[in-house]
């Protein structure tokens, strides 16, 4: 009654985070049954088959790349920069909605975050994976990437510690290390439930040696705790220091568009948009089609468009900033910058960034559409355009026409760029399917603290 | 069941110790108003730059102040309500604090390069933005604006939290539907602020990160102030009666993240210009890193930053009033000393304290507190009619 009073006076009904008349048995039921007792349907056939293939593309293309080198990219003198670098930082964006969700939700005490945090975590893994392709592939001889890693060798190589690139290799292994681990640890539970369920005696050995011999008993979910809380502490700074080192490849450069100071927040707030918008795209098509809208409710779609919504006004906060001191500045290169993103051969781009980024998403002021999954489903795709667009016109329209008009250039993308840009989406829609058919999508466990029996009573 | 609670308002009245606190600091104020209005006449080319520091620190506490009240309004939480009038008191002080802008605008001439005509007939490119944007009348016009649009917000939040003293029957989506693009409006107009009042001290430097720095200053100004408060105010009842070791312990931990923050936007800007080295932006460190400002710059990133950082990572620590109005008084310190560390090396190559430097925030603050101790006792400590407040005057389950 006191929640009902609550409502009325602040307004509004909040949708439960998880739907009335569930019990500890009927959520370990749904959710374990998705893995194991449900008959995997044509649809996932055809769709796991479609994005396969277009893993199967993206390996083309690499073998040709390896093959013939990277002068079968668009890249070239003065764009030297150009699908490989704005689809690596498109996707280790969008992991890091993931890693916000799993590490900084749990030490705030979000509960809401249990029923989504497991699949963005995955989400996390597998868009990590496909960033890493990409600077990989853009050094031109991925075979001697490891020359990357400070290593005593004889050849006197050293990487250079002041170039944020090197940096680089060290925040996204790092991330990419303490995500698996974060996402396994907190699946182990859920997998000894499967374990102990599964009739199929493969399965159940393959569960079990992934189980690592959880019995459930205190002490392990003693250590558990312990283990995960340390985990999210660890994971928390690396929401913020893997995309601000991502910024630093930029902005501790002199070109225009890259050299400026708010680009390690404003990159920070742009990657977790984007995150949330893929979380977004990714939950709605799931919960309709197994049947979850009672563990991701409306309450969970608000919310994710609420932290879209601010993550959002950061973004657009960081454009008007740059282009209003690029005005007040007097720099005449940055006044440049500016006048060539608004009418240079790119222009279109930029302005469907601003729409696609800044005036489409203010629709999620408006409460009803923060709740219609639909809607939700368009605006998120709009924002991953859009998020994808503004790292083009970073990348791209700051190294395509700066200082010398001598050496003024364009960019054109070549199908194979297209191929393994596509081929990366494949990849990494392939491994989603993978995941909802073998692992639990939702922790089940988890789910389980948030029901009414699981309140400890004094 | 919190229904059979009664509570009477008058029990919730802020303690005596309040009125004393106002008495005291409005006789310092009044005397230190005194040695300024001397220091504004016979040298204001040392007095004005230490009038506005003294004034964007308290500023700070107040604009804050505003920000952590419209946090609350949009997140709820226990750990807002507690302080929620400590807050609402400072936002209370925002008149004052547009007059005390006054100086500042009478200051013009001698602060900003843009207004001095043989600085600009050396700098062609200021002229222009001096002809644009940078000139006396478009910095008073845009200086109303901001103060209309937080003195609007911060007259609709108070005005609606004294209705709710009233009844319960209120609706409490007023609050967030004024506090939502509040905070999007207070982040726009106290960067365009900063840049008016502060950056352009330093005229053509350009940092785009510089009112994000401001923002988390400020925030952080403003939690720190109410941990001195809440310190002094939960020796005595009733706050005694309701401030937990756990709502301490959440102001704590912001206070952590915002320390955390501060650094963060202060590495990154300092990491992007040293790394790029140009001639445009590289003076604005030279001058902060030479003539003894250098020891001032080490000394915030210990006391603003280490110090805080390492003590605040203890649990403990955070659960007491005892050990955080240390730290909380430490870094509203230092807060001042961030803002001299960006304002007086535009006026002094060398290291320079003045009288004025200590005579200023005195002044100021002492009247600011005179004000907000006034603004403290008119209310009950607790807003009793706003939702889950009886939950906290329940006995703790800790």
């Amino acid at each position: 009654m006191a929640q009902r009073i609550e409502e009325e006076r602040s307004g509004r009904k909040q949708a439960p985070v998880i739907e009335p008349g569930h019990t500890f048995g009927s959520v370990t039921d749904q959710i374990s049954s998705i893995v194991l007792n449900r008959p995997t349907s044509t649809g996932w056939f055809i769709g796991f088959g479609f994005f396969f293939m277009l893993t199967m593309m993206l390996l083309y293309a690499l073998a040709y790349l390896f093959l013939k080198g990277t002068g079968i990219w668009g890249v070239n003198i003065p764009v030297g920069w150009g699908f490989a670098i704005v689809n690596f930082v498109w996707w280790i964006g969008i992991g890091h909605a993931g890693t916000l969700i799993s590490a900084i939700l749990l030490l705030l005490r979000q509960s809401w975050r249990n029923s989504i945090n497991r699949f963005a975590e995955a989400m996390t893994l597998f868009a990590v994976a496909s960033a890493g392709i990409f600077p990989l592939i853009h050094t031109g001889r991925p075979w001697l990437a490891y020359w990357l890693f400070p290593y005593p060798n004889t050849m006197r190589v050293w990487p250079q510690f002041r170039s944020p690139l090197v940096w680089d290799v060290f925040a996204v292994s790092t991330y990419f290390t303490i995500s698996l681990l974060f996402w396994f640890i907190g699946l182990i539970p859920d997998l000894a439930t499967l374990r102990d369920r599964s009739e199929n005696p493969f399965a159940k050995i393959i569960y079990g040696i992934l189980a690592m011999g959880w019995r459930g008993s205190a002490r392990h979910w003693h250590r558990y705790e312990t283990s995960y809380l340390l985990l999210a502490g660890l994971a928390t700074p690396l929401v913020l220091s893997v995309h601000t080192v991502v910024s630093f490849d930029f902005a501790v450069s002199i070109v225009p568009g890259w050299h400026t100071t708010i680009f390690p927040p404003y990159f920070v707030a742009g990657a977790i948009y984007s995150g949330f918008a893929m979380v977004l795209m990714l939950a709605i098509p799931i919960r309709k089609i197994y049947n979850l809208e009672d563990f991701i409710t409306e309450r969970h779609l608000e919310n994710s468009a609420k932290v879209m919504l601010a993550t959002g006004l950061i973004v657009a906060y960081g454009y008007v900033m740059e282009a209003f001191l690029g005005w007040y500045g007097g720099s005449k290169y940055d006044a440049f910058l500016l006048w060539n993103r608004l009418h240079g051969p790119y222009a279109f781009f930029y302005i469907m960034l601003w729409v696609c980024n800044i005036i489409v998403p203010q629709v999620l002021w408006i409460r009803k559409l923060r709740t219609t999954p639909a809607a939700l489903f368009l605006i998120s795709g709009v924002v991953l355009v859009g998020m994808w667009l503004e790292r083009f016109i970073i990348v791209v329209v700051s190294l395509q026409r700066d200082f010398l008009n001598s050496s003024f250039g364009m960019y054109y993308p070549t199908r194979w760029d297209w191929m393994t840009y596509i081929g990366t989406i494949g990849m990494f829609l392939a491994a989603m399917f993978l995941f909802v058919r073998i692992l639990p999508m939702i922790s089940i466990f988890e789910m389980r603290t948030l029901l009414p029996e699981a309140e400890v009573k004094e | 069941m919190s229904a059979t609670l009664h509570i009477n308002q008058s029990e919730l009245a802020a303690p005596p110790v309040m009125a004393t606190l106002g008495q005291r600091s409005l006789v310092i104020g009044l005397v230190f108003v005194v040695v300024c209005a001397f220091g504004a006449f016979t040298s204001p080319h040392t007095f004005y730059s230490a009038y506005l520091t003294a004034y964007m620190d308290w500023l700070g506490v107040t604009l804050g102040c505003m920000v952590i009240l419209m946090l609350q309004h949009m997140t709820g939480g226990a750990w807002g309500l507690v302080i929620r009038r400590v807050m609402e008191a400072a936002v209370g002080t925002l008149p004052l604090m547009a007059v005390l802008f006054i100086p500042v605008v009478l200051g013009i001439p001698y602060l900003y390069a843009w207004a001095q005509p043989q600085a600009l007939a050396k700098d062609v490119p200021l002229q222009q933005i001096a002809h644009s944007y940078l000139n006396a009348g478009g910095f008073v016009t845009r200086a109303v604006i901001y103060f209309a649009l937080w003195g609007a917000i911060a007259f609709f939040l108070l005005r609606w939290s004294a209705e709710q003293d009233t009844s319960s029957q209120h609706s409490t989506l007023r609050f967030r539907v004024v506090s939502g693009p509040g905070i999007l409006i207070y982040a726009l107009t106290i960067s365009f602020a900063s840049v008016d009042w502060v950056m352009s001290l330093q005229a053509r430097w350009v940092s785009t990160i510089y009112g994000m720095m401001f923002i988390a200053g400020q925030v952080l100004a403003g939690f720190c102030f109410v941990v001195v408060m809440e310190t002094i105010l939960s020796k005595r009842k009733p706050m005694s009666e309701y401030l937990h070791p756990k709502e301490i312990h959440d102001h704590g931990k912001l206070i952590l993240a915002f320390v955390m923050v501060w650094a963060y936007f202060n590495f990154s800007q300092w990491l992007i210009i040293w790394n790029g080295n140009l001639p445009d932006e590289i003076p604005w460190y030279l001058r902060r890193l030479n003539g003894g400002w250098a020891a001032v710059g080490l000394a915030l990133v210990i006391f603003h930053f280490v110090a805080p950082f390492v003590m605040l990572l203890g649990r403990q620590f955070k659960r007491r009033t005892r050990t955080m109005v240390w730290i909380a008084a430490m870094l509203l310190v230092m807060r001042y000393v961030d803002l001299w560390w960006n304002i007086e090396p535009v006026f002094s190559p060398t290291i320079r304290v003045t009288l004025w430097t200590i005579a200023c925030p005195l002044a100021i603050g002492g009247i600011w507190l005179w004000l907000f101790a006034r603004n403290l006792r008119q209310r009950p400590l607790l807003p009793l009619y706003a939702p889950h407040v009886r939950e906290l005057l329940e006995p703790a389950h800790e």
